[in-house]
């Protein structure tokens, strides 16, 4: 029973990994841009493609082609920002509508690119990490944790410490009185919108060996991060990431004990039930909801 | 010419809500704009420091037309504004707050300097450095807001109703505060629905109707003016 328990702690860990960093880049793009990144899933998808392409096809370094992931997908974000949200600022809805609008685009680019087939990628390294005959870990998930852990903390450290990090937390929470402090707009939503987006990706590029890779499959992946971030509070980028690794951990139980059917049932259920309880989700403030 | 407002008209969508007006105000002074609830005051402020879009006139400071530059880029020619309903950043912290304010200076020393000259100003928000901004009351909050307008170094504060919402003790202390800063050699350019406060800080002040210039005068002839006792200052 204990070594069970052990291994399932390890992979929901996995699950809050890639999860939260999906999530956090949903919350900060909702933050600053004002949008509902409904692409978000896609951008996931896009930086899974890369790896698809770069070290399934190309040979390259798997390293190398998560870097790549997460700088394409960023210049995604830039490129949504541009001709997408733009164009539409003052305008969520629209910008919501078009986030859709893109996210056909992308999965129709990855149908037309690769098929609709799923991609074989050859695993990084078949080593595991044995605690015990029954608890194991192997490598590439343990990869996918430490560079989660790694990149969060870059992030925060960059929100909590940087002359431009201030900056983007001024303009999520009062837009027109970061502009009269100085700060352009326009930078901060392309900043906003390079490491939302680049989050999503590196992801989706961190965990493609580890699932079926297909051009649909970022529609259960912006499912979860919706859930994620309704828990946390919409906004609170520290509330997605504790909801994040909340959901996986009740999430990856149910899925061992039950099934994965059931485990979806409950996250939701969970999801209302903090609505119910804490309309503004577990960190969420009124007046930010 | 210090900042020179020309016929300057602001309309959100069909609604006008500054319909041509002209103002001055010289270096060194303290200029009031009073008026009604809706006369286009904030809107006037607004528009100097950019977030309000001008639909036609000028709007001149220190020599350089500002009318179609970016908020952004105006507070670098040395405008700051403390926006009505005060509008400090609720989840950043009041030491984070300042320093949004130095967004734009690079002169780090310097900033520092400033940094401790706000927390001698107001003691309170030296105590209260490491607090969320959200949960400072609202007299603290406009410390805040003010605190984080000097940040910048402006040449020219624009102060929009810094006595609203607070108590007469804390109203008398935030009139000290506005002459000190002025003293040191900040033009302000304060809008104020109480106008005994205004006319009584001001060297000059504007009286606004429904988006327009009403009524212009050295501060203390408005204060004796028929009209202005009658309207504003209800005696
Ligand atoms: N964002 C906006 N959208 C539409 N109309 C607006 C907006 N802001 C202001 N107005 C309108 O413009 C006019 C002038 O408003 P403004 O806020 O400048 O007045 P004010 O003199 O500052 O009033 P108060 O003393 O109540 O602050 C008003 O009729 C107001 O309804
Ligand atoms: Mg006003």
């Amino acid at each position: 029973m204990f070594d069970l328990l052990a291994q399932t702690g390890l992979n929901a860990l996995y699950a809050a990994s890639y999860i939260s960093l999906v999530a956090v880049g949903l919350v900060l793009i909702f933050g600053v841009m004002g949008v509902v990144n409904f692409a978000h899933g896609e951008l996931f998808m896009a930086g899974a493609y890369v790896v698809v392409a770069l070290y399934a096809g190309g040979g390259a370094p798997f390293l190398l082609a998560v870097a790549a992931g997460l700088g394409f997908v960023g210049l995604l974000g830039l490129l949504m920002e541009f001709a997408l949200f733009r164009p539409l600022r003052d305008n969520p809805l629209g910008g919501l509508v078009a986030s859709i609008g893109f996210l056909m685009i992308l999965q129709a680019t990855a149908v037309m690119g690769f098929g609709v087939r799923m991609e074989h990628i050859p695993p990084v390294t078949q080593e595991v990490i044995a605690f015990s005959e029954k608890v194991r870990l192997p490598m590439s998930r343990l990869y996918v944790i430490v560079a989660a852990v790694v990149l969060l903390g870059a992030l925060w450290y960059f929100l909590k410490r940087t002359r431009f990090g201030w900056a983007l937390r001024a303009s999520a929470q009062d837009a027109e009185a970061a502009a009269l402090q100085g700060i352009s707009i326009g930078q901060t939503a392309r900043i906003a919108m390079f490491i939302g987006a680049g989050l999503a990706g590196v992801a989706g590029a961190l965990t493609a060996p580890l699932v079926s890779v297909n051009p649909h499959m970022g529609h259960s992946v912006i499912v979860t991060a919706f859930i994620v971030i309704i828990v946390g509070g919409v906004g609170s980028l520290e509330g997605a990431v504790v909801a994040s690794v909340a959901y996986a951990f009740v999430h990856t139980l149910v899925t061992t004990f039950w099934d994965g059917v059931i485990a979806d049932i409950v996250g939701l259920s969970l999801m209302l039930v903090v609505l119910i309880v804490k309309p503004t989700g577990l960190f969420g403030t009124a007046d930010r909801a | 010419m210090f900042l020179e407002l020309d016929n300057v008209a602001v309309s959100y969508g069909k609604v006008s809500a500054v319909r041509g007006i002209s103002m001055r105000v010289d270096e060194g002074r303290i200029v009031a704009i009073v008026g009604a609830n809706g006369a286009g005051k904030s809107t006037t402020l607004r528009a100097i420091s950019g977030i309000a879009p001008v639909k036609s006139g000028e709007i001149r400071f220190a020599g350089d037309r500002i009318d179609r530059m970016p908020a952004h880029r105006i507070v670098g020619r040395g405008i700051a504004h403390v926006p009505e309903g005060r509008r400090i950043f609720p989840d950043l912290t009041v030491a984070e707050n300042l320093r949004t304010g130095a967004f734009l200076r690079r002169d780090k020393p310097a900033v520092e300097a400033d940094l401790e000259a706000v927390y001698a100003r107001f003691p309170r928000l030296r105590e209260r450095r490491g607090q969320l901004a959200k949960t400072m009351s609202g007299g603290e909050q406009q410390m805040l807001a003010i605190g984080r307008a000097l940040m910048a170094k402006p040449k020219l504060l624009l102060m929009d109703e810094p006595s609203m919402g607070l108590a007469p003790i804390i109203v008398e202390e935030i009139a000290r505060i506005i002459e000190e800063i002025s003293r040191d050699g900040v033009t302000v350019l304060l809008v104020e629905q109480n106008a005994e406060l205004a006319l009584d800080l001001a060297d000059y002040a504007y009286v606004l109707e429904v988006g327009s210039v009403a009524l212009e005068g050295p501060a203390d002839e408005l204060h004796d003016n028929d009209h202005v006792r009658a309207a504003y200052l209800g005696i």
